[in-house]
């Protein structure tokens, strides 16, 4: 999904289609991980947002589990289930709280800052669901084989930023300084995962 | 070591039992011991097991605890939001309602939240990797103390950090663990390194050494929240505690022991004092019967004791019997029953030393039958045992409580406490002759037996036993010269004349040396011819200071010391000497004493005399007195014999007197009879004494005898005896005893004497 706008390139000339590629410690492909690139350390200005993005509740789970946002997209919480959710988030990026809402109840939620923003349901306790609102164009998540891609990123240096709800890291994520050279790079970035969280809690 | 028996019987059955009893207690020591411990150790086991659980339960109740905490919607947003004040309001709620000591936060950026203390809180912040790691639960050591810690992650709704609670395992959380123990465990946790015993912390229980004492001990590794070696879970169980449990069976052990102990010591001292009373009675008795006293013990019993007992008995009554026996024998003689000189002896002592500490007199009286010799030779000894017996019955009779005693022979002694003095004295001497006023009737024969007494007076005539004794001696030495059958009191003069006789006797022995002694002759005159036929010799003693000693004075001491025997010898020898140079027809006569012969002293003294001298036999003759048949012996008779064999002449002198008896002429064959001067003195007065005389002469002349009167002083006398039939005549009327040298002159003038007949 190519969302970003090449306006902003100085040089298209010296453009290329690179390709990240996360994989575990274990060498599994690692998806859902979301992989941001800043060129030159400077965030892609991203397109005003221009539809309105979805995060269902069906079946007493969040789908999808991750969605990756850019700054000031409106998210959609449609209730497909018959019970009713209670969807939240503490996050500093959005703090919003949707009490007990019905079947086919849609809630959007305005999303104006950066940051990963977890949801949770206060009724359902397994309900778990991550929205990186990103502040860079350059921002997708991994495929079931662990790789993104992007087309026209501007040679050079760049940073590459991987976040995953479970990576072992402050912040849940990594930065990788890079250099884009050739016509189809592949970078290839490790991360080590934590374990999900058990489905029903132990205690 | 033990002077008793029952002593030591006692100490040895205490000790055997004591020895025993310390085996029994050591055993139920050692057997208690191991049941208790295998006891110990399995109930140590099951406790746990228990105790796990326990710890599980904890566990669980504050993970869920912890993990409601989590994902309480308010906490969570007070989390989320960074509301810290909310967020350890919240905890400090929790930790008051679940009764925690320590509660906090730790965020997945390693904040903690909910915790003053910085040292506990640095401590808190290094459990992060392990939260992290997803570690739930375990002890770990926050501030100091080990705690168990159970965590809970915080879901706002991403992981945001955990809920921590800590539990101390202080004291109060063991006391709490242990009062849910079945058995008084003691429950402590230790860092697992803490615990040396691999085995013990391998969880196998086994003995510890603790300050307390020993243990029984069992760890249970508990798991350590983010690895390491982490602690471990000790209980133990005093061996003291669990042995205190057994203390009563201890203790009524002890109790009965030492009651068994008592008793056995009793027991064994009763047992040991009925065997060794008896002996110790036995012991007693033993030395009482050492001491002289008589003594019996009690038989008790039956058995070997009682034997001995009996056996002693019998000992000790034989013992004294002879005891009885040999004192009766030392003290008695035995042939009247009196007492002996011995048991006088030790009497006059005692009665003496009494008598002066009281003041009082004592009188001793010496007693002799006289003429004893006489009866016991006529009449057999047999007989004179018997008159002795009677004697001193009648003896006892007299003097009642007085003590009389037997000394030997015919010598009896009374020692008695007169009332009032010398008159009390005089009274008992009385009564002994009363005692022989009767005539005694022993086998037939009536015998009158006289006595002469000696009395002594204590302290007056001697304050000693020897002294009174030999004084009352004397005294009755005095009464047999008075004439016998009386009695005489002692008297200081008579000691006198004992001394004087002492002198004599020394004066005696050495005149014979010192040629003091001399020998007179006087002749025997033929009656019908007027010649001298024989010489009597006769022994003078010329004292140096004394002058002429009468014979009768020193004759006597002569006998009484023996000196007669070397004396007797000495006049043998020179008679015959003298004898030789007289005409062959001329005799010689010596006197020889009975005790010369009960000395044995004469056969020899004769043989040397006529061997030193040459002399015919037949013309010594020699002059016995009748005395001579009382007092000597067969060996004298045979002495007599055996001289007249060798052709030695024996003639009788002074025939007639005292004891004289016909049987004397038919038992030995005597060549002379010398007829007492007497009878020639009584010839011209009393009508008797002619016609004994002639009966004399005749019986000789029957006999085939010489007759010989002695002590013719005038011619009537001399032409009497001639009529009467005498052969020869001795007296003044024909010569008084010359020396050597005028019996030589005599023999010379014998015509003139011829003539004068």
């Amino acid at each position: 999904m190519i969302i970003f706008s090449l306006l902003a390139c100085a040089s298209p000339a010296l453009a290329a289609d690179v390709t990240v590629e996360v994989r575990t410690q274990s060498g599994a492909p690692a998806r859902e991980a979301v992989v941001s690139l800043y060129p030159a350390g400077r965030p892609v200005p991203v397109a005003p947002p221009g539809k309105t993005y979805e995060i269902a509740q069906q079946n007493i789970q969040f789908s999808p589990f991750v969605l990756v946002v850019p700054v000031g997209a409106n998210v959609a919480f449609p209730n497909y289930d018959k019970v009713r959710h209670h969807v939240y988030s503490f996050s500093p990026a959005k703090r919003f709280e949707l009490k007990l809402y019905a079947r086919e109840q849609n809630r959007t939620v305005h999303f104006d800052r950066p940051g990963p923003v977890p949801l949770g349901c206060n009724i359902h306790d397994n309900m778990s669901a991550f929205i990186l609102v990103a502040d860079t164009g350059l921002s997708a998540k991994t495929g079931a084989d662990g790789r993104v891609s992007f087309a026209d990123v501007p040679a050079g240096p760049v940073v590459v930023r991987v976040w995953h709800p479970y990576l072992r890291a402050p912040d849940n994520a990594v930065e990788v300084r890079w250099a884009v050279a050739s016509a189809h790079p592949i970078l290839q970035v490790k991360v080590a995962l934590r374990p999900p969280p058990p489905a029903a809690p132990a205690y | 070591m033990f002077r008793r028996i029952r002593t030591r019987l006692a100490v040895l059955y205490a000790g055997l039992f004591a020895a025993a009893l310390c085996l029994v207690a050591a055993s139920l020591y050692f057997v208690l011991g191991a049941t208790v411990e295998r006891q110990v150790r399995s109930e140590l086991v099951a406790s746990s097991t228990v105790f796990d659980r326990i710890w599980k339960v904890r566990a669980h109740e504050l993970g869920s605890a912890a993990a409601v905490l989590a994902r309480d919607f308010g906490f969570r947003a007070a989390i989320a939001t960074g509301d810290r004040r909310t967020a350890e309001s919240a905890l400090d709620n929790l930790k008051r309602r679940l009764g925690l000591d320590v509660a906090f936060i730790v965020g997945t950026d390693g904040r903690v939240t909910g915790i003053a203390d910085p040292r506990l809180a640095a401590d808190a912040a290094r459990l992060w990797p392990a939260l992290d790691q997803g570690e739930t639960r375990g002890v770990a050591t926050l501030g100091g103390v080990p705690r168990q810690l159970v965590a809970a992650p915080v879901m706002a709704p991403a992981l945001t950090g955990w809920v921590v609670f800590a539990s101390d395992l202080d004291q109060r959380q063991m006391r709490g663990l242990e009062s849910l123990s079945a058995i008084p465990i003691s429950a402590s946790v230790l860092p697992a390194g803490r615990v040396a015993d691999p085995a013990i912390r391998a969880g196998v229980p086994g003995r510890l050494s603790t300050p307390d004492g020993m243990a029984i001990a069992l760890a249970r590794p508990l798991q350590a929240f983010g690895g390491g070696d982490g602690a471990v879970l000790l209980l133990r169980y005093p061996m003291a505690r669990a042995m205190a449990a057994y203390l009563p069976l201890q203790i009524a052990t002890a109790l009965t022991g030492l009651l068994g102990l008592i008793l056995v010591i009793g027991g064994s001292w009763r047992l040991s004092l009925s065997i060794t009373r008896p002996i110790s009675a036995l012991d007693l008795a033993a030395r009482r019967m050492e001491q002289g006293e008589s003594v019996a013990v009690e038989v008790a019993t039956d058995d070997e004791i009682g034997r001995l007992a009996r056996s002693f008995n019998a000992m000790a009554a034989g013992i004294a019997e002879r005891e009885r026996r040999i004192t009766e024998l030392a003290f008695n003689d035995s042939l009247t029953g009196l007492p002996n000189r011995a048991f006088f002896r030790r009497h006059l002592d005692i009665e003496l030393r009494q008598a002066a500490h009281r003041g009082r007199s004592l009188v001793l009286l010496s007693l002799d039958l006289d003429n004893f010799k006489a009866i016991n030779d006529t009449l057999g000894h047999p007989t004179g045992d018997a008159l002795l017996r009677e004697v001193a019955a009648r003896l006892k009779t007299a003097v009642g409580e007085a003590l009389v005693a037997r000394l030997g022979g015919d010598e009896f002694t009374v020692v008695a406490a007169p009332e009032r003095g010398d008159g009390g004295a005089e009274r008992t001497a009385q009564r002994l002759m009363g005692a022989f006023a009767e005539p005694f009737r022993i086998d037939g024969h009536e015998l009158a037996v006289a006595a002469s007494i000696g009395i002594a007076v204590a302290p007056h005539d001697g304050a000693d036993s020897d002294t009174l004794l030999k004084n009352a001696d004397l005294a009755l030495y005095r009464a047999k010269e008075a004439g016998r059958g009386t009695y005489r009191f002692f008297e200081a003069r008579m000691n006198a004349e004992a001394q004087a006789r002492r002198i004599l006797e020394t004066d005696l022995r050495r005149a014979l040396g010192a040629g003091e002694l001399e020998l007179h002759f006087q002749p025997l005159v033929a009656l019908e011819t007027g010649r001298i036929a024989s010489f009597e010799a006769l022994l003078r003693w010329n004292h140096p200071t004394r002058g002429l000693v009468p014979p009768l004075e020193f004759i006597p001491v002569a006998e009484e010391t023996g000196l007669i025997v070397p004396i007797g010898a000495w006049v043998i020898q020179e008679a015959c000497r003298h004898a030789r140079d007289w005409p062959s027809d001329v005799r010689v006569a010596v006197n020889v004493s009975s005790v010369q012969f009960r000395r044995s002293a004469v056969g020899t003294a004769v043989v040397q005399a006529l061997a030193a001298t040459g002399l015919a036999p037949d013309r010594l003759e020699l002059e016995i007195t009748e005395s001579i048949f009382l007092e000597t012996s067969d060996a004298t008779l045979s002495a007599l014999h055996g001289l007249r064999e060798m052709g030695v002449r024996i003639a009788l002198d002074d025939f007639g007197t005292g004891y004289s008896s016909l049987s004397y002429l038919q038992s030995f064959p005597f060549d002379k009879i010398k007829i007492d001067r007497s009878f020639v003195d009584r010839l011209e007065t009393g009508e008797g004494a002619g016609a004994i005389v002639q009966a004399i002469t005749a019986l000789a002349a029957a006999l085939g005898m010489e007759t010989t009167a002695e002590g013719i002083e005038t011619e009537a006398q001399r032409d009497a005896v001639r009529r009467l039939g005498c052969g020869l005549g001795q007296g003044y009327l024909f010569s008084r005893p010359v020396d050597a040298v005028r019996a030589r002159a005599l023999l010379e003038s014998a015509c003139a004497i011829s003539r004068a007949a």
